[in-house]
């Protein structure tokens, strides 16, 4: 190879960001490590299960870039899952029971963002005590039990298919599609660059930069409603721990994916690439028998290795 | 907004020979400074006529008045707690005219320019647009009056692109609720970059940009919510050559298209060549507006300087100066200074001056080795030492920095604490600590330095500045620091306080330590210090000896260029 040649080829590497290549290397380490992991069933899987995750890793790109975070998403959701479940129960109407954990995502969406935006209280701080609200509700109101005796209209927005592709993914491909006109294509979107990037500038613009941080977190509580209803008929039922550690697998994934905690560089390709990522590790390590404890730890160590990565490809 | 601005679109040909003969006249300035500075007799010439105000030259005050006024404020006073920023100040501003305002650090420019872009409100005064009346109580209010500010640190979005960002809370709407015409807002980006021939795609993202073009994007973004007065602060501050004539360019032909512009400099070349009128504030007071044609670099200088000063100030002088405590030679840093030379000795307060942002304090960290030593050395004592600030501080060095809550207090702590802090590992080599041993020391320290405080315990967020920064000494004292850097002493402090702060620094040069002090106030170093270096784009430019020492010197070598 000559050197010019090796050069172009050098540029073409540094282009491509880091979380396409670990994605790339994970795929190619797990089909050569069990058998049962690239066959098309299971790919299709892979995809099927990331489908709660991206939901929630799409508006953490959102909240992230405004230099926020949302802990509650997890909790949230759980919530948000019990109030459906509880109102398909007792009224039979799955339209209903969305409509009640929508209420619930964009109450809690509301009060996180009004307790950042207006309060002024750290997005940490205030998201982890709407975490325990959320959590602890979903406890007392179902003492600790699942709620069963969902019908079995609702499980096929899980396990049916609609001409012949999965709803979840389907609903994947809605959800991104949406996030990512919202982002690029509306002023709503460029605001949200600007919180993160130079909030005073949008001040100076005579923009709200509280109601458009409201905002943020109340599409955060909306797509953590809409992962409640699939959460709820993938598992059959509402489970008031069904949601613990979500938020953590959400924000791994937005890590991943390239966005910057601040300047207000968001990526959401990267964040799509960043849960398949979350949701191959998972799969391939379900497959290789290590417990689900155990793969919190990869995850871990994932995210820190991909910041380290991109921290030194910037430098050189 | 379309219509209006099409007259700013004008041929650039038009402009040619107006820029070429300003640019002329700039590189004549330049050289005739650059060969003035390397006069060496100089330094003793300037001396001699330093603090004589020129008569003649107060009574041109007021003489400049081209007509038609676009703006005016009259009579404008602002006062913060301590100090009197604007006091009873008129500016005018002119259709088509460039008017520069000159002053030092803190002579009120940016106040005043605050006031008049919404962002202060004056305690008292008037405003006049085109000779009525105006009120200007928000950015917003300002801006309806057609004025835009471009700030030092720019109001861009980086992760957006060129043309978001001049459109920023102004997108035009699209179809669909909520979404944005981006056919619309790319063409009329596209307008906006023409009209001051800037020939890139506006789909770039800002952060890409370097400081020179997203400043561009700036004027665009000014021009395109229909500016007719733009305030430019130190807009060449940051740029190359190349890109001040590209600036220059634009500067004039915004100027022929009727644009007001105040530009805000401390480049004395620069007010020559651009401007069409000259206002010298200082002390928060108009002291002069006058034309470059009747005036001369000289005069500027004089019109800036002589800020009043209290006389406690003044100290007895050092004679005689002990041995050399602190020698650098050839000190660079990865913080850009390089080639720093100088010395403090025993008995001497040594100033450190310069405009805001010459380097003075990128000097005091690479000294005291917080940041990275890339060449030469540092001698403490006869010894080279040199890496870290743990080593500095052992050897008897004390740096108070500029930011004492940040960076010299613990704030959560008592004034004791704060006091043992830097002796900890002196006092207890052990490692056990012994609280009676802490609280004889800190009982010391507080009444060596007349620390107004009730008890070692209380905590030293109570206290006033004056007494925060005596307790920051106090540290180093106890440390037995012979060599101490204050950074901007009394920044933040009141007058009376101020005097104390120097009786303190010159009790500890008179106990045998050296000082090297950097302030922003000229004044104070010309007052206080017994010898003085001068910097200017992080490099030292001047050392000034005690019979030297005046303001006209420090912003002569502080300020050509």
């Amino acid at each position: 190879m000559t050197a010019q040649a090796a050069n172009t080829a050098n540029a073409i590497l540094t282009r491509i960001p880091g979380v396409a290549i670990a994605l790339v290397a994970l795929i190619a380490v797990f089909s050569m490590a069990s058998p049962a992991f690239a066959t098309l069933s299971n790919l299709q899987n892979i995809l099927i299960q990331s489908t709660i995750l991206l939901l929630l890793a799409l508006p953490m790109t959102l909240i992230i870039m405004t230099e926020g975070l949302d802990l509650s998403m997890g909790a949230v959701l759980t919530l948000a899952s019990i109030a459906l479940a509880i109102t398909v129960v007792a009224t039979g109407s799955s339209a209903l029971g969305l409509a009640a954990a929508l209420a619930v995502g964009l109450a809690f969406g509301l009060l996180n963002g009004c307790l950042v935006a207006l309060l002024d209280i750290p997005p940490f701080i205030a998201t982890l005590g709407t975490l325990g609200i959320a959590q602890g509700l979903s406890l007392v109101v179902t003492d600790g039990q699942s709620v069963v005796g969902i019908p079995r209209a609702l499980q096929q927005v899980y396990g049916g298919t609609f001409g012949g592709v999965p709803i979840p993914i389907l609903i994947g491909i809605v959800a991104f599609a949406a996030i990512h006109l919202l982002l690029y294509r509306t002023r709503f979107g460029n605001y949200i660059f600007a919180l993160g990037g130079n909030r005073e500038a949008l001040k100076l613009a005579g923009v709200s930069d509280r109601a458009m941080l409201v905002a943020t977190y109340l599409v955060g509580g909306t797509m953590a409603g809409f992962a409640a209803l699939l959460m709820t008929a993938r598992m059959n039922s509402a489970h008031p721990t069904a949601g613990i550690g979500l938020e953590f697998d959400a924000i791994a994934a937005v890590a991943v994916g390239g966005t910057s905690f601040e300047r207000g560089n968001g990526w959401l390709v990267g964040t799509l690439l960043g849960v398949l990522v979350v949701g191959v590790l998972r799969n391939g390590l379900n497959l290789m028998a290590v417990p689900s404890s155990a793969q919190v730890a990869g995850i871990g160590a994932l995210v820190i290795a991909a910041l380290l990565i991109d921290g030194l490809r910037s430098r050189s | 907004m379309r219509g209006s601005t099409e007259d700013v679109n004008i041929n650039f040909e038009r402009n040619r020979q107006w820029i070429t003969q300003r640019l002329l006249q700039l590189r004549q300035r330049i050289s005739l400074v650059s060969s003035e500075e390397n006069c060496p007799s100089v330094r003793g010439k300037v001396c001699e006529r330093a603090m004589d105000v020129a008569p003649e030259l107060a009574a041109r005050r007021d003489a400049a008045k081209p007509v038609p006024v676009l703006f005016e404020l009259r009579g404008i006073s602002k006062q913060f707690p301590g100090v009197k920023a604007l006091d009873d100040v008129s500016f005018e501003i002119a259709r088509g005219e460039v008017h520069m305002l000159l002053g030092e650090n803190g002579a009120g420019k940016s106040t005043l320019m605050k006031v008049l872009c919404g962002a202060y409100r004056a305690d008292s005064g008037e405003l006049f647009h085109n000779g009525k009346p105006a009120e200007i109580a928000t950015p917003a209010d300002a801006r309806g009056f057609g004025i835009a500010v471009i700030f030092q640190e720019f109001t861009l979005v980086p992760y957006l692109d060129i043309a978001q960002n001049i459109f920023l809370g102004r997108e035009f709407r699209g179809r669909v609720p909520g979404f944005v015409d981006r056919k619309r807002l790319y063409s009329e980006a596209r307008r906006m970059l023409d009209m001051i021939g800037f020939d890139i795609d506006p789909h770039t993202p800002v952060h890409e940009l370097g400081v020179a073009q997203q400043q561009m994007v700036e004027i665009a973004k000014a021009l395109s919510q229909n500016a007719r007065i733009l305030v430019m602060d130190e807009p060449t501050a940051a740029l190359s050559d190349r890109e001040t004539e590209r600036l220059f360019a634009i500067i004039g032909q915004l100027r022929k298209s009727g644009v007001a512009i105040v530009y805000i400099s401390h480049r004395l070349a620069e007010v020559f060549a651009l401007g069409d009128r000259i206002t010298v504030l200082r002390d928060g007071r108009k002291i002069a507006s006058v034309l470059p044609s009747e005036t001369s670099p000289d005069d500027l200088v004089r019109l800036m300087v002589g800020r009043t000063v209290d006389r406690t100030y003044a100290r007895e002088y050092c004679k005689n100066p002990g041995d050399v405590l602190l020698e650098v030679k050839g000190l660079a840093s990865d913080n850009g200074i390089s080639e720093i030379s100088l010395a403090v000795r025993a008995g001497e307060i040594v100033g450190l001056c310069g405009l805001v942002g010459s380097g003075r304090t990128e000097i005091a960290r690479a000294i005291f080795g917080a940041d990275r030593v890339t060449a030469g050395e540092i001698r403490l004592l006869g010894e080279r030492i040199g890496g870290s600030p743990e080593d500095s501080a052992r050897r008897g060095m004390a740096l108070i920095p500029e930011n004492r809550k940040q960076q010299g207090l613990a704030l959560g702590r008592s004034v004791g604490d704060n006091i043992v802090l830097a002796s900890l590992h002196k006092m207890f080599p052990s490692g056990i600590y012994v609280p009676g041993r802490a609280s004889k020391t800190a009982r010391a320290g507080i009444e060596q330095l007349r620390i107004a405080t009730p008890s070692p315990n209380r905590s030293v967020s109570v206290l006033s500045g004056g007494n925060q920064q005596k307790v920051v000494v106090a540290k180093w004292l106890t440390a037995d620091a012979r060599v101490f850097i204050f950074d901007e002493p009394t920044r933040g402090i009141d007058v009376g306080a101020k005097a104390e702060i120097f009786r303190l620094i010159d009790q500890l040069v008179q106990k045998g330590a050296g000082v090297l002090m950097i302030s922003s106030e000229q004044a104070e170093i010309v007052h206080v210090c017994d010898r003085a270096y001068v910097m200017r784009a992080s490099r030292i430019v001047g050392e000034l000896a005690r019979a030297e020492l005046t303001e006209a010197n420090i912003v002569r070598l502080g300020m050509h260029q």
